[in-house]
């Protein structure tokens, strides 16, 4: 009865979609990006940014690439295995795959080597000055061995390396010219979702031998040899690039654009306007363009404003657990507080953000709201309940759209009282003074941190905490994290490979690869003990769930554990996820979406409108894309 | 005039240096951390940025590094980008950028020259009548408003009711040159018609004109050979400077517009901290400068006999 009801569920909004199936599709797609994100290396080895990431994965494909729902799916790999629960992995690739040069003109094959050559340029720290290594370097055997040999080579030796000594080293083997093997510092049974980032791509032997290193370095889109659905014809910096269809693609069965053309322009109001001339495909909206069309039913997109899909990061309020004063000393009344888990918990119940995340989606704020740390969608267990949902379940939280479901003014005003008396015995006096900086050119920015400082007031009130908004010029690493200037940062995190160690391990205790206590909370640094205490406990629980590695149910659990006991002690508070709106003739449903690696932005199976989509339309899709995941 | 012609030279070298000097030795002034990325700065450790700043020679002594700068540019090398274009040759990064600046630039010249030109000597002939207050209502307006807002205007009905082209293409440079083309020429225009303008009216106000009328030339006579001449020269003194200043671009109109020439390169690459390529851009704009004022003073001399560059023996 149910799958007939699902079926006829199905049928009901394909035959409701009928209209725009109908609609002329767009064939020559042209889109924008803003002036400030201009690519600036064409090396995708080399590339650590979205803004080159995005156009580069339509040109160079990878081993393993994924599919609209985030699966894994073939890419220059046909199958790929592992025997040993993870330690060696071997990938098959696709035999007949040809390097083109940007006129599409063929100049070799895609062979094992190429990603052998790929992997040496990565880890030779000559070459591409440590880029993109960390991954590769904490995974397999030999890579970090061999990256270090090559940063006390001579800059000329290490550039002139071939594969002889890398092979020796590094955990790869090309076994012949269609297969390729990687041996594993231990079992790591997400290895192959590496296989969807750049740091594994390959590169040919022979490009290399052509340009030579240097000229590998400053390669360019006319120099560039391509594998993937798009070869880059035209490239003119700050105005605009073309990408045209590869006709020696691999994969025949794919929908692509005859032609996908960037503008860049200087800001979104420009886009908007090129969107009403028809210049554009598509266009986010910023708060001030979405504001107008929205407040005005009689504006001509009113019924054409789409909620876009949730981007792969997933923000959240780093605390600084050793903080400094401007004159470099600590700032005691702060550390003080942070390390008091009443006072963290007053803030994670105490505070409804409701109005916060009106500043990420002005329509619906609710539909951003993040409770977790990790970003849905990574990974599922095998009864298909996404590791989120885990989490979720272990918290008790549920997201809501009428309400901010974790607010619970009570018992913040608890924890609040709880901390004062606490802290109060230590000496410490309030108001908490809390620093909090935004770029200072950046008005958005310092009209959200408004809206922040005024939640803290309504919330906490001023006689506990006072945020001061604060700014900086240029840097935020530069003159605010390497002095230790904040109290608390609110950043991003979008994982590079399908796992939750990649999210879990950058908050663990005392470990030199967990980039948020090293870079932003500084943990490591902190002297209260029993905070200490919490964090070494979240650690051994990270680490008990990252050493499962024969059954992957278990081991999810086991980090949402460890994640739920991060979330419950506030050691990091969970703000939002990012979802902007739009105008667009793409149904981003149609799109890859996976919650790691660099796939996201192929400009492949797109499904299209010349009209543009409607609301209603996406409401649709949206319905029929959660029925078909079901 | 060969004489001043290579005393002008040889302090347009001395002014070149100097300037390329005080910006070589100011960059170098910075904390070695604006070399990274952001990213860079976070992914890499110490010893790894220490390492990649030895092996770019960044941290000798700016003075060591001065000296390669200019042994390097004796041999016409002016490096390489570090971020506008990684590892591109900045020559290359530069080379196709001025021509685009200098064609749009010069068009707008052209344009805003003739028009300016006319518009003045008619508002000054026509000094209080209706067509002055449209011009000083033309000129007052361009010079009010913020230029982002009538960059907006002319976008909004240039691509709307005319159906131009937002921004510009190479692969549609005529018809998509139009809007930048006009940004560029409203406001200088504006500055030919007010100058134009005011230099008339203080010729006509001069006694020699008095006395050419009185003598009985004709309006048109007096207005073109002896009235126009003597209001060009201050004018034509910037002239040449601002013809080789169009290969600058325009910051603003560039950037409205995704024209891809030299304007916006300067402030992309402080902001990103390109050392090589801001070297050559300084290099390039102090160059123009001079060679523009130096023009400049020699084109004055060529419409006005009585201007000497040299003094002459005798003279007070």
């Amino acid at each position: 009865m149910k799958r007939i009801f699902a079926l006829l569920l199905t049928l009901a909004m394909m035959l409701s979609l009928a209209g725009t199936a109908f609609a002329e599709p767009i064939t020559d797609f042209v889109t924008y990006q803003t002036t400030a994100n201009e690519m600036e290396t064409f090396n995708i080895l080399y590339s650590q940014y979205a803004k080159e990431l995005d156009v580069l994965t339509n040109c160079i494909d990878g081993l393993l690439s994924n599919d609209n729902y985030g699966n894994l799916v073939p890419g220059l790999a046909e199958t790929w295995e592992t025997l040993d629960g993870g330690l060696t992995w071997t990938f098959n690739l696709r035999k007949g795959v040809k390097w083109v040069d940007y006129q599409a003109n063929e100049k070799a094959e895609v062979v094992a080597e190429d990603f052998l050559w790929g992997l040496e340029w990565v880890l030779n720290e000559k070459k591409n000055l440590a880029a993109n290594m960390s991954m590769p370097s904490e995974m397999l055997v030999g890579a970090q061995e061999y990256f270090d040999y090559t940063k006390e080579l001579p800059e000329a030796d290490a550039l002139a390396l071939g594969l002889e000594k890398f092979q020796e080293m590094v955990g790869i083997k090309a076994v012949d010219d269609y297969t390729l093997v990687f041996t594993c510092k231990a079992p790591m049974p997400y290895f192959a979702t590496l296989g969807s980032y750049n740091c594994l791509y390959p590169v040919s032997g022979k490009l290399l031998a052509e340009l030579g290193a240097e000229g590998m370095k400053a390669v360019f889109y006319d120099t560039l040899w391509y594998n993937g659905p798009y070869t880059m014809t035209t490239y003119v910096q700050n105005n605009e690039k073309v990408l045209t269809k590869n006709p020696t693609y691999w994969n025949k069965d794919i929908q692509t654009f005859n032609t996908v053309t960037v503008k860049m322009v200087d800001s979104v109001d420009v886009a908007f306007q090129m969107y009403q001339t028809g210049e554009l495909d598509n266009v986010t909206l910023n708060e001030a363009n979405l504001q107008t069309i929205y407040r005005s039913p009689s504006h001509e997109f009113h019924n054409h404003l789409n909620e876009a899909r949730p981007t792969k990061y997933s923000y959240q309020i780093h605390l600084v657990y050793d903080k400094k004063l401007e004159d470099g000393s600590p700032d005691v009344a702060w550390n003080t507080a942070i390390a008091n888990e009443a006072f963290r918990l007053s803030w994670y119940y105490g505070m409804d953000f409701t109005n916060y995340l009106g500043r990420v989606n002005a329509i619906n704020p609710l539909n951003c709201t993040n409770y977790c740390y990790t970003a849905a969608n990574l990974v599922a267990t095998s009864d298909g309940k996404d590791y989120v949902q885990h989490v979720m379940d272990l918290i008790g939280l549920q997201p809501s759209s009428e309400t901010y479901t974790r607010f619970d003014a009570e018992k913040g005003a608890a924890y609040k009282q709880q901390a004062m008396e606490e802290l109060s015995a230590k000496g410490v006096t309030f108001p908490i003074q809390m620093d909090y900086y935004v770029q200072g050119s950046n008005q958005s920015a310092l009209d959200t941190a408004q809206v922040l400082k005024q939640t803290f007031i309504d919330c906490l009130g001023e006689d506990y905490v006072v945020m001061n908004i604060k700014t900086f010029v240029n840097s935020l690493i530069k003159e605010v994290r390497a002095p230790q200037l904040a109290s608390f940062y609110i950043n991003g995190w979008g994982a590079d490979y399908g796992d939750p160690i990649n999210y879990l391990g950058q908050e663990t205790y005392g470990k030199d690869n967990a980039f948020y206590s090293r870079a932003y909370s500084k943990i490591d640094l902190a002297t209260d003990e029993d905070l200490i205490a919490q964090y070494k406990e979240f650690t051994a629980l990270v680490d008990a769930a990252a050493a499962i590695n024969d059954d992957l149910d278990a081991r999810y659990k086991a980090f949402a554990v460890a994640e739920a006991y991060m979330i419950e002690h506030a050691l990091v508070i969970p703000l939002y996820v990012n979802i902007s709106w739009q105008l667009t003739g793409v149904n981003d449903y149609s799109k890859i979406f996976a919650a790691y690696g660099i796939q996201n932005n192929r400009y492949i199976n797109w499904e299209t409108n010349k009209q543009g989509y409607t609301t209603e339309d996406y409401v649709n899709f949206a319905k029929v894309y959660e029925e078909n995941r079901k | 005039m060969l004489l001043y012609t290579m005393k002008r030279l040889l302090q347009s070298i001395v002014t070149v240096l100097l300037v390329v000097t005080i910006v070589f030795l100011l960059l170098r002034l910075l904390p070695t951390d604006y070399y990274f990325t952001e990213e860079q700065l976070i992914k890499l450790t110490d010893q790894q940025r220490h390492d990649q700043l030895a092996a770019a020679g960044l941290l000798d002594s700016p003075f060591v590094q001065l000296f390669r700068f200019y042994e390097d540019l004796a041999n016409l090398d002016l490096g390489t980008s570090r971020r506008i274009q990684h590892g591109v040759p900045v020559t290359q990064v530069i080379g196709g950028k001025f021509l685009v600046s200098m064609r749009l630039g010069l068009i707008s010249l052209a344009i805003s020259l003739f028009l300016g030109v006319v518009m003045g000597v008619l508002q000054a002939r026509y000094k209080d009548k209706f067509g002055d207050h449209v011009g000083t209502a033309y000129t007052v307006f361009v010079n009010a408003v913020p230029t982002l807002i009538t960059y907006s205007l002319v976008l909004v009905l240039g691509a709307r009711l005319f159906k131009l082209p937002s921004m510009y293409s190479v692969r549609n440079v005529a018809r998509s040159s139009i809007l930048p083309v006009v940004c560029l020429s409203l406001t200088s225009t504006a500055g030919y018609m007010l100058w134009t303008r005011r230099y008339m009216v203080d010729e006509l106000n001069k006694d020699y004109i008095k006395l050419a009328r009185l003598k009985g030339l004709s309006s048109r006579k007096v207005m073109y050979r002896h009235v126009l001449r003597n209001a060009f020269v201050p004018l034509a003194q910037y002239l040449p400077y601002s013809m080789l200043l169009t290969i600058g671009g325009s910051l603003l109109v560039e950037r409205f517009f995704s024209v891809p020439g030299m304007g916006t390169l300067l402030t992309d690459a402080i902001s990103r901290y390109d050392t090589s390529i801001v070297q050559a851009v300084v290099i390039l704009y102090a160059s123009l400068g001079v060679l523009g004022v130096f023009l400049g003073d020699v084109l004055m001399t060529l419409i006005d006999p009585r201007i000497r560059l040299i003094s002459k023996g005798n003279t007070r």
